[in-house]
């Protein structure tokens, strides 16, 4: 292909440069003002009169997006415009809820989500050529798979889940990291072996199954999620990681055979851990049945059931669920984690909860195009597998709050509390976002 | 070609796999929030609806003199019933608890009680604005203390189980509504299991949901359709046996008294059976049944405690309300016309037979509630006395009330007369298989201007008059401002 003169690509560029990020902007108003109106309204119900206080709220959240968009339109722009507008959307739903439940976790999470910004636009600016992770896969990965050995040994155990590293003054959930790192190594790794892992000669009753050695992938990422559930006992990252895994050999090689192998080594891991952990077990049993222990173990799913089940269609309205205890305390506990969905739900009802999945839909509609309009393997792979590993999270922590599978402690992405989420994800957006800025770049030349 | 473009299928098919995994979440959101919405609300493990009311000021219940029935005592920012008045009314007020749920007004009022009534969200919707905490709206009773407490001590002397209800004659207001043995519903919790072992049941209204046999007491309805078909007081009877054989099966007197010759009126002052069984007989059913629906028999008095709490009077067949059409043979029409035959009645019930005659023949809707005023003390439900039925005409009223007159003066009502004020009423005995009979005085005073209906009903006593007499005098003597008369 020859290359247009000088003049010709400028004239051809702009547009297009712009088209994306002025889409972004535009997307950002309807987002401002649900979070306006939705803040005004916590206010209101909380202390019952609004408060200059909950413009400043918006007005400094409204602040963080704009500057990062203006910040985009320099450093990546031709990346999606639809990504950030729902991020900031989610989080903005997540802020909210956060305040209602607790003013000071909210205070908390806005640095955090200041962190997880910061590192966006670091992410944003020096890894604008991301594809040179490639060659550092394997260290990537052994540092994913490090963290999660360094907080096995040195964790400390909260809720019977080994998960929190402290360093310093406060608490890192280092899976969260690892699980972005995992998907980077097995992108490049898949990306190099998947034409290996493809072809396949013999048979084993008529099925086609893949050479014995090109196994040892599968069977080591099996390892790694076994031993995260039985020595960290954590059945969602667990599941994720695997989940992640699967998803992605079989983004690679268009093989339905690995996910059914993966599966079936899954199930048979879940076994083994079924029958050699106690805390598995309830976990089975209480998604069975919580209501015979619901003081007990079926404590936080019922009472979770209970707040959905409140909040019917249109819900009781921000600030007016029963959250509470009249000390403060939260009926549910984990509320503004694991169970911020239970919250969203009963406040906003059916409608308003239905539209909280319809963005996480979008987000992975957005994603997973990435995945398919890239145009090399390693791309395609990270931004599928970032794109599954959302999804999933996000299955199995709303599905884990609805009892409709086994509930397990993980967050829900950009919604939930937590630091070490909020920042990690931020850091799979830019990724995503890099992706789609070289495609779209790429084609606009 | 791209490389990795093979790729692609299998990464839509990834994306489908996941919009699939949403739409089984939104099916589960929309299973939980609007198909098993209610069960998950109903469940009994489920507290959030009563602990989501403890966290509002209840409304409060007061008397006609605005004396504190119900209050409230705040701990730890939860609102609990508090009644100061211990066991003046629990059938009344009810109770409102987190374990045991809520009985009484408290039930049936629960949404002014907590201001969730439509009419009282308008206001709060106002208050909110203005940065005021929501409060329930108070239900003010038409209850009379001074009438109650007479009427407690009244039964509590004689010591047996049994209930009042006293009417306001023009307005059909309940001034007192007793049902003895009572309890004290702030004991509630303690005494629960309790209160529902005694044999005594002190958790039924028995003024409600009593079923007595009315015994004697009904022939004020016998006597009500015999006077508008055909019979006048002075119509002539003979009585020479003290029983009476009709359509071969026997119907004898209170203690098989002959009577002699008499008249109408005679045999309503003397309760003679044997007359009323004769009448009766001549009515025939249709007649008979006709005026016991004018009086409103068969249903449900319209009183504002939960539809459970109040029973309809009328025939019983298997525990059940029979139809009022069953057709019943010669003998058993008989056994009717003087209150036998599976007849069983609430005492408010007769009471509102007792306020409709006074009334010149016009019976009015009973009612509990007086107003409702919302937290500002601005009235927002004020009841206006209604006319429910119109069962006879003033003259058979006037003619009903000289009998009545003559019961207290001269016949088996004696021991409820007074020099204070000339009391009007009929006694009734209703014979109970395995205990002492029923005891009813059902009357009204003054007799000249009618302010206050009365029933009376004492269990396992002896003789209608003799027990429940006193009982109606003084109570009635109490609401009219005297002292009891000995």
């Amino acid at each position: 292909m020859t290359r247009p003169p000088v003049q010709a690509r400028r004239r051809l560029a702009h547009p297009e440069l712009h088209m994306q990020r002025n889409r972004e902007l535009v997307s950002f108003i309807p987002v401002v003002l649900m979070m306006m109106i939705g803040f005004a309204s916590v206010y209101a119900a909380r202390s019952a009169h609004v408060d200059a206080s909950s413009l400043y709220y918006s007005l400094l959240f409204v602040g963080l997006f704009l500057a990062v968009h203006l910040l985009l339109r320099l450093a990546a722009p031709h990346a999606d415009p639809y990504l950030l507008p729902l991020t900031a959307l989610l989080s903005a739903i997540g802020i909210m809820m956060i305040y209602r439940i607790d003013p000071e976790l909210a205070a908390a999470q806005t640095t955090w989500l200041m962190t997880g910004l910061g590192l966006f636009l670091i992410t944003m600016i020096f890894l604008r050529n991301y594809r040179r992770l490639d060659d550092y896969i394997y260290l990537l990965g052994l540092i994913g798979i490090a963290l999660l050995v360094v907080t096995i040994i040195f964790g400390d155990e909260v809720n019977g889940a080994r998960l929190w590293l402290k360093a310093g003054g406060f608490s890192i959930q280092p899976g969260e990291f690892s699980k972005v790192l995992i998907t980077i190594f097995l992108a490049g790794y898949l990306n190099m072996n998947r034409e290996l892992l493809s072809t396949s000669t013999r048979h084993m009753l008529k099925i086609p199954v893949p050479p014995l050695k090109h196994l040892g992938p599968l069977v080591t990422m099996w390892g790694v999620s076994l031993a995260l559930l039985l020595l960290m006992n954590d059945l969602g990252a667990s599941l994720l990681l695997f989940g992640i895994f699967l998803a992605m050999i079989y983004a690679a090689t268009g093989r339905i055979i690995y996910p059914f192998i993966g599966g079936a080594l899954f199930a048979s891991g879940a076994l083994l851990a079924y029958n050699l952990k106690a805390t598995v077990q309830i976990r089975i049993e209480t998604w069975i049945d919580p209501w015979s222990d619901s003081l007990g173990a079926g404590y936080q799913i019922v009472q979770s059931l209970f707040a959905i089940g409140d909040g019917g269609l249109f819900g009781t309205g921000l600030g007016k669920g029963y959250l509470l205890f009249a000390s403060g305390e939260p009926i549910i506990p984990e509320l503004h984690t694991d169970f911020i969905f239970s919250a969203i739900a009963e406040e906003l009802g059916l409608v308003g909860a239905t539209g909280l999945i319809v963005l996480f839909m979008l987000f992975c509609y957005r994603a997973f195009k990435i995945a398919i309009d890239s145009d090399d393997g390693f791309s395609k792979l990270l931004a599928a597998g970032l794109a599954s590993g959302f999804a999933l999270q996000t299955f199995v922590i709303l599905g884990g709050v609805m009892k409709l599978i086994p509930l397990t402690g993980i967050t829900l992405p950009f919604v939930s509390y937590g630091g070490s989420s909020i920042v990690a994800n931020f850091v799979a957006l830019a990724l995503l976002l890099l992706i789609s800025n070289r495609t779209n770049g790429e084609r606009a030349r | 070609m791209t490389p990795g473009m093979e790729m692609n299928s299998s990464i839509r098919r990834l994306f489908i796999v996941s919009v699939i995994l949403f739409a089984s979440l939104m099916a589960m959101l929309g299973y939980l929030q609007v198909i098993a919405a209610d069960s998950l609300a109903e469940n009994p493990q489920n507290t959030r609806k009563i602990y989501k009311q403890m966290r509002i000021e209840r409304g409060l219940i007061l008397a006609a003199d605005r004396s504190l029935l119900a209050g409230n005592r705040l701990e730890e920012e939860l609102y609990h019933r508090e009644y100061p008045l211990g066991d003046l009314a629990p059938h009344l007020t009810g109770y409102s608890d987190p374990t045991y749920g809520q009985t009484g007004i408290e039930r049936s009022l629960n949404s002014y009680l907590t201001g969730t009534a439509d009419e009282v969200e308008l206001v709060y919707l106002f208050d909110t604005l203005m940065g005021k905490e929501k409060r329930g709206a108070d239900v003010r009773l038409a209850l009379d203390p001074v009438i109650q407490k007479a009427a407690i001590s009244q039964l509590q002397s004689i010591g047996k189980r049994g209930a009042v209800v006293v009417l306001d004659v023009n307005t059909g207001a309940v001034k007192a509504m007793v049902s003895a043995p009572s309890y004290d519903p702030n004991q509630l919790v303690a005494n629960w299991e309790q209160l529902n072992a005694d044999p005594g049941a002190p958790l039924l209204n028995r003024a409600t949901q009593g079923l007595y046999t009315p015994g004697s007491s009904l022939k004020l309805i016998t006597t009500a359709a015999a006077l508008e078909n055909g019979f006048q007081p002075d119509s002539s009877f003979n009585d020479e046996n003290g029983n009476i054989v009709i359509h071969g099966n026997t119907i004898n007197n209170w203690r098989d008294t002959p009577f002699g010759r008499h008249d109408l009126s005679e045999a309503f002052s003397q309760s003679i059976n044997t007359t009323f069984a004769q009448v009766g007989d001549r009515l025939g059913q249709g007649s008979l049944l006709d005026y016991q629906q004018r009086f409103g028999l068969y249903e449900k008095p319209q009183l504002e405690l939960p539809s459970g709490e109040i029973q309809a009077s009328g025939r019983y067949l298997d525990g059940d309300l029979a139809s009022p059409g069953d057709p019943l043979d010669p003998v058993q029409n008989a056994w009717l016309a003087i209150g036998q035959e599976n007849m069983l009645v609430t005492p408010l019930q007769m009471a509102m037979i007792a306020q409709a005659i006074a009334n010149e023949g016009k019976m009015m809707k009973p009612y509990l509630v007086d107003s409702i005023a919302n937290h500002n003390g601005v009235i927002i439900r004020q009841t206006r006395p209604e006319q429910w039925k119109d069962p006879i005409s003033p003259a058979t009223a006037g003619q009903l009330k000289e009998m009545m007159i003559k019961v207290v003066n001269e016949g088996t009502g004696s021991r409820a007369r007074t020099s204070l004020v000339q009391i009007a009423g009929k006694t009734g005995t209703a014979e109970i298989e395995g205990s002492g009979p029923n005891a009813w005085f059902v009357g009204f005073a003054p007799a000249d201007s009618p302010r206050f209906a009365i029933a009376v009903v004492v269990e396992d006593s002896d003789s209608g008059g003799g027990i429940s007499g006193p009982v109606a005098r003084d109570t009635l003597l109490a609401a009219l401002g005297y002292g009891p008369d000995n």
